[in-house]
């Protein structure tokens, strides 16, 4: 009886400790998210407090719906083509700082100083320097250039290169930590046995740097997926609405134009589409981590 | 060899000037009065002049802000520290389905994006007067950041031998007297993990604040900057003035905390 007792105790501290994390867990993400699924399927202005049941109108809106589309176009070209040069950029930052070069360091520190600054001051220095800095500095050489993000078609490679310098440092640390953890010899009887540089990168290092791929492209590809703070403050989703992602796209639908149900419907087919492209996108890393 | 290595030398050197270049304008203009900016660009200011500093300082209510995002972030990343670790100790220890359960269900939060939930969670932030006070930000950042807090503090507890426990249980040690006084001194390099990710995080958002501190007395140092920009954005010296302002604080605690910062994103890498 009393072992009972004891066993109950012990067993009620373990729930205490749990308590306060499942309350506040609740209270973000649960009743938001029940919340929010609820919302979907009324005609709810997101202000008022009353609203009626439409069923399903708004998923079927949605789907005719050229914003939304628009929208959806760009968040992807946006994601993937940054997930791409950010990778690409941070490996090489990576492979060159994890060898010989000096001053390791003081460039590991510089690549990585962008990220820690807000992004409505990097938007705001960008926008600055693509208006002015850059096209000052370029006269120099008699070129005339203006800013990417006032002309509707390279608006979005504008945006891309902001989060690009914003967005190497953090990759580029776990490509550095994921090097180190490969043992030198392996490299080096590579070496030995006749191949080269490209060749000793491309069949031994690279391989054994596939945890470090996936979690680099499943970080940054979700990540971006879910950009606001840099199109916000830089473009609003313009020029016209040639920047317009999937966030802020919901976030003038839901606060601006007072459409408090059709955005959260547009919410959750979102987040219906980022949990597929999640699942979709382990499960080819994962594969070709067994296949190597 | 050596050529090779003057190289790639001076093409990091290159790509470091790149990418320090936006940073040299917005101090070069913080330092500047805008004829001098009109005069010649990229030149120093002739003399250093603190001038815009100080009127940013004024008309900004920069003071303000600062202490908004420090008492912010401080006591969010705090509530974050000590509800994961409690968490994090209860289902380590108890290998159970209800704790695992309850850990799957943390991990799988940090799929949602915040978009889904932003509008209902403005909704909530309303019912419960939420909106524009200090407390109700820092609870919606501990819901946020215990997702991935409970993912570090398990992991690692996991790894800490049980053998020390035991002894202690059986001399009379309860449960929180084990946490007090054997779990929480051991748990220092991962909640150094915890801290540098989430301050950082939570002192740059800008969304949240957005939503929840539209009342300048609340305003954090991003949001501040933002309306900031808008106001004055035809005095641009000033308002880079207000950006460097904006940026030191970070960059110092950046540089200081360093170390950590490479070892946290190093070992969420490895661990998420």
């Amino acid at each position: 009886m009393e072992n009972l007792i004891r066993t109950a105790r012990n067993e009620m501290w373990y729930l205490l400790f749990m308590l306060p994390g499942i309350c506040l867990f609740v209270m973000a993400v649960i009743i938001p998210l029940i919340m929010g699924a609820r919302y979907s399927f009324t005609n709810w202005d997101g202000v008022s407090n009353s609203f009626g049941n439409v069923g399903f109108d708004n998923y079927v809106a949605a789907f005719h719906d050229p914003d939304f589309w628009g929208a959806l176009w760009h968040t992807f070209k946006y994601a993937l083509i940054l997930t791409v040069l950010v990778n690409v950029l941070s490996l090489l930052l990576a492979l060159v700082l994890d060898s010989f070069l000096p001053l390791r360091n003081l460039f590991r520190t510089i690549f990585f100083l962008p990220s820690v600054i807000s992004i409505v001051l990097a938007g705001f220095v960008w926008s600055y320097n693509y208006s002015t800095g850059i096209p000052n500095l370029l006269s120099h050489f008699g070129i005339d250039a203006s800013s990417p993000l006032g002309n509707p078609d390279t608006a979005l490679f504008g945006l891309i290169l902001i989060a690009l310098w914003q967005g190497v440092g953090s990759p580029m640390i776990i490509y550095i930590a994921g090097l180190q953890g490969i043992p030198g010899e392996l490299s080096e009887s590579a070496r030995i046995d006749g191949a080269g540089s490209w060749k000793t990168f491309l069949h031994v290092t690279l391989p054994l740097l596939a945890p470090s791929v996936t979690i680099n492209l499943l970080l940054v590809l979700t990540g971006s997926l879910k950009v606001f703070d840099l199109v916000f403050v830089t473009t609003g989703g313009g020029p016209g609405f040639a920047t317009d992602v999937m966030s802020t796209y919901i976030y003038r639908t839901s606060f601006s134009s007072f459409k408090g149900g059709y955005g959260m419907a547009l919410s959750m087919m979102f987040f219906l589409i980022l949990v597929i492209v999640t699942i979709v996108q382990m499960s080819i890393s994962r594969r070709r981590e067994v296949e190597m | 060899m050596k050529s090779n290595k003057a190289a790639v030398l001076a093409v990091f050197s290159l790509l470091a000037l790149v990418f320090l270049f936006p940073l040299y304008v917005a101090l070069l203009m913080s330092l500047k009065t805008a004829k001098q900016t009109f005069d010649s660009f990229y030149a120093l200011p002739s003399s250093l002049n603190f001038a815009n500093f100080a009127h940013a300082w004024e008309t900004s209510k920069f003071p303000l802000a600062i202490m908004n995002s420090l008492i912010i972030t401080v006591l969010s990343v705090a509530l974050i520290v000590l509800v994961s670790a409690l968490a994090g100790y209860a289902i380590a220890r108890r290998n159970k389905p209800f704790y695992n359960i309850l850990f799957m269900l943390f991990l799988s939060g940090m799929m949602i994006p915040f978009q889904v939930t932003m509008l209902p969670l403005y909704k909530l932030g309303k019912t419960l007067h939420m909106l524009d006070t200090h407390w109700g930000i820092i609870l919606i950042y501990g819901g946020f950041g215990i997702q991935t807090g409970v993912l570090f503090y398990t992991a690692f507890i996991r790894q800490i031998s049980r053998e020390i426990e035991e002894a202690a249980k059986i001399d009379g040690c309860t449960t929180p007297g084990i946490f007090i006084r054997i779990i929480i001194p051991l748990l220092k390099p991962v909640t150094a993990t915890v801290i540098v990710l989430n301050a950082l995080y939570i002192w740059n958002d800008f969304l949240l604040p957005l939503l929840y501190l539209q009342d300048n007395h609340y305003r954090t140092i991003p949001l501040q900057q933002y309306f900031f920009f808008g106001q004055y954005s035809s005095d641009l010296n000033l308002a880079f003035a207000y950006a460097v302002m904006g940026m030191i604080p970070v960059i110092v605690f950046f540089l200081i905390m360093q170390r950590f910062i490479v070892k946290g994103i190093a070992a969420g890498a490895v661990k998420g």
